[in-house]
C-alpha cells in the first residue's frame, strides 16, 4: 500500500525544485560534453609527448640494439658446434619483459610465449620448469597461471638501455641459486621492424650439456674454463636479449601511443561536431520561444 | 697463476664486472664519466617459494654492505 502510494506520489506531483527550464537538459548535456572534451585533449597532448618521447628514445635503442646483437651471435656460433646429443628435459626458462606498460601487448606476447612453450607437446619440457622472469609486468602475468614455476624474479632493467652489467648480474644470481636444469631458454620479444615484434626463444647450452657434446670433448678442456665459458655465455645471450626487448618496447610503446592519439583525434572531432550542433539546437530553440512569444503579443 | 683461487669465492661474470670496474676507473676523468654510464645497474631481485614472492633485494647495496 506505502509503495503504491508512493509511485503515484511521483507521478503526480511536480519536482519541489519547480518544472526545469525547457533548455536545462541541452545545456547540462553541453556542459557534460565539454568537460569530455577539454579531458580529450589533455589526453591527446599526453599520448603525443609520449609517442615523441617513445621515438627518440627507440632511435637511441635501436644502435644500441645492433652493437648488442654482436654478443649474442658471437655465443651462437659455439652452441651451432656443440649440438645437444640429449634435448634437455628441464628447462630453465628465463623471461624478458620489463616494468612499465602503456607498451601494447609486448609483456603479454612473452608471456604466452612461455605458457605455450611449457604445455608443448612436440618437444616436451617438464611442467615444473623453473621460470625467471626480468620485468614486473610479466612477472604478474606469470604469477597468475605458473606461480608454482617461479623461482625468482628481477626489477629495474629497461629504465633506460640495459647494461653489460645488468645482465652479468643476472646471470650471476641464476649460477649462485641452487636451481636445476639441464638447459636454459631465454625468452623475448625479437625486434622485426619499427611496427612489428614476434617472440622468440633463445637456447644456451648448460655447463654440463657443453661437457658432454661431441665438440667439446675433442679438445683438452679444462673444467673450470669450461664452467667460466658456460657463465660467460649465459650473461651475453641475457645481454643480447636485454638489448633487443627494449627496443621492441620502445617501439611498441610509440605505435600505441600512435594509435591512442589518432584515436583522441577522432574522438575530438566527434565531440566537438556534437557540441557545436548543441550549442546551435539550444540557441535555435531560445529564438523559437522568443518569436513565438513574440507573435502572441 | 694457474690455480687462481678467486673461483672458491665467486663466478666469472663476477670476476669480469671486478675487472671492468678497475679499468673504469683508471680511465682519465672525461671518459671515466661516459664509462661509468655503462657500468651501473639498479637490478632488484626476489626469490620465490612456492607461488610466493620474497622480499625485494637489491643487489648492488649487498656488495657496499661487504
Amino acid at each position: 500500500m506505502l509503495a503504491r502510494r508512493s509511485l503515484a506520489r511521483i507521478a503526480t506531483q511536480p519536482s519541489p525544485l519547480g518544472a526545469a527550464p525547457k533548455n536545462a537538459r541541452n545545456m547540462a548535456t553541453l556542459r557534460e560534453i565539454e568537460l569530455r572534451l577539454k579531458s580529450v585533449k589533455n589526453i591527446e597532448k599526453i599520448t603525443k609527448s609520449m609517442k615523441m618521447i617513445a621515438s627518440t628514445k627507440l632511435a637511441k635503442a635501436q644502435r644500441a640494439m645492433q652493437s648488442g646483437k654482436q654478443y649474442g651471435l658471437a655465443n651462437s656460433e659455439i652452441f651451432q658446434h656443440t649440438p645437444l646429443e640429449t634435448p634437455a628435459k628441464r628447462k630453465l626458462f628465463i623471461v624478458v619483459s620489463s616494468d612499465k606498460g602503456l607498451c601494447g601487448g609486448i609483456h603479454s606476447s612473452v608471456s604466452k610465449a612461455t605458457r605455450r612453450a611449457i604445455a608443448d607437446t612436440e618437444k616436451p619440457v617438464d611442467s615444473d620448469s623453473p621460470i625467471m622472469v626480468i620485468g614486473d609486468k610479466s612477472k604478474v602475468q606469470l604469477s597468475r597461471v605458473l606461480a608454482k614455476n617461479l623461482a625468482m624474479s628481477f626489477s629495474q632493467i629497461g629504465r633506460d638501455i640495459p647494461t653489460f652489467a645488468d645482465a652479468a648480474g643476472v646471470a650471476d644470481l641464476i649460477v649462485k641459486s641452487d636451481v636445476k636444469y639441464d638447459g636454459i631458454s631465454i625468452v623475448y620479444n625479437k625486434f622485426v621492424s619499427a611496427v612489428a615484434y614476434e617472440p622468440e626463444i633463445v637456447e644456451v647450452v648448460g655447463e654440463n650439456a657443453l661437457k658432454e657434446s661431441a665438440g667439446f670433448r675433442a679438445y683438452e678442456m679444462e673444467d673450470d674454463v669450461t664452467k667460466d665459458l658456460a657463465e660467460f655465455s649465459l650473461a651475453n645471450a641475457i645481454y643480447a636479449a636485454l638489448v633487443e626487448a627494449h627496443a621492441c618496447e620502445q617501439s611498441a610503446r610509440r605505435n600505441a601511443m600512435d594509435n591512442a592519439s589518432k584515436n583522441a583525434k577522432d574522438m575530438i572531432d566527434r565531440l566537438t561536431m556534437q557540441y557545436n550542433r548543441g550549442r546551435q539546437a539550444a540557441i535555435t530553440n531560445e529564438l523559437v520561444d522568443i518569436i513565438t512569444g513574440a507573435s502572441a503579443l | 697463476m694457474s690455480s687462481a683461487t678467486w673461483r672458491n669465492f665467486f663466478t666469472y661474470n663476477k670476476y669480469a664486472q671486478i675487472t671492468a670496474r678497475a679499468v673504469r676507473q683508471s680511465l682519465k676523468e672525461s671518459e671515466r664519466v661516459v664509462a661509468e654510464k655503462r657500468g651501473t645497474t639498479a637490478l632488484k631481485y626476489q626469490q620465490w617459494e612456492n607461488g610466493v614472492g620474497g622480499p625485494q633485494v637489491l643487489l648492488n647495496s649487498e656488495e657496499a654492505k661487504k
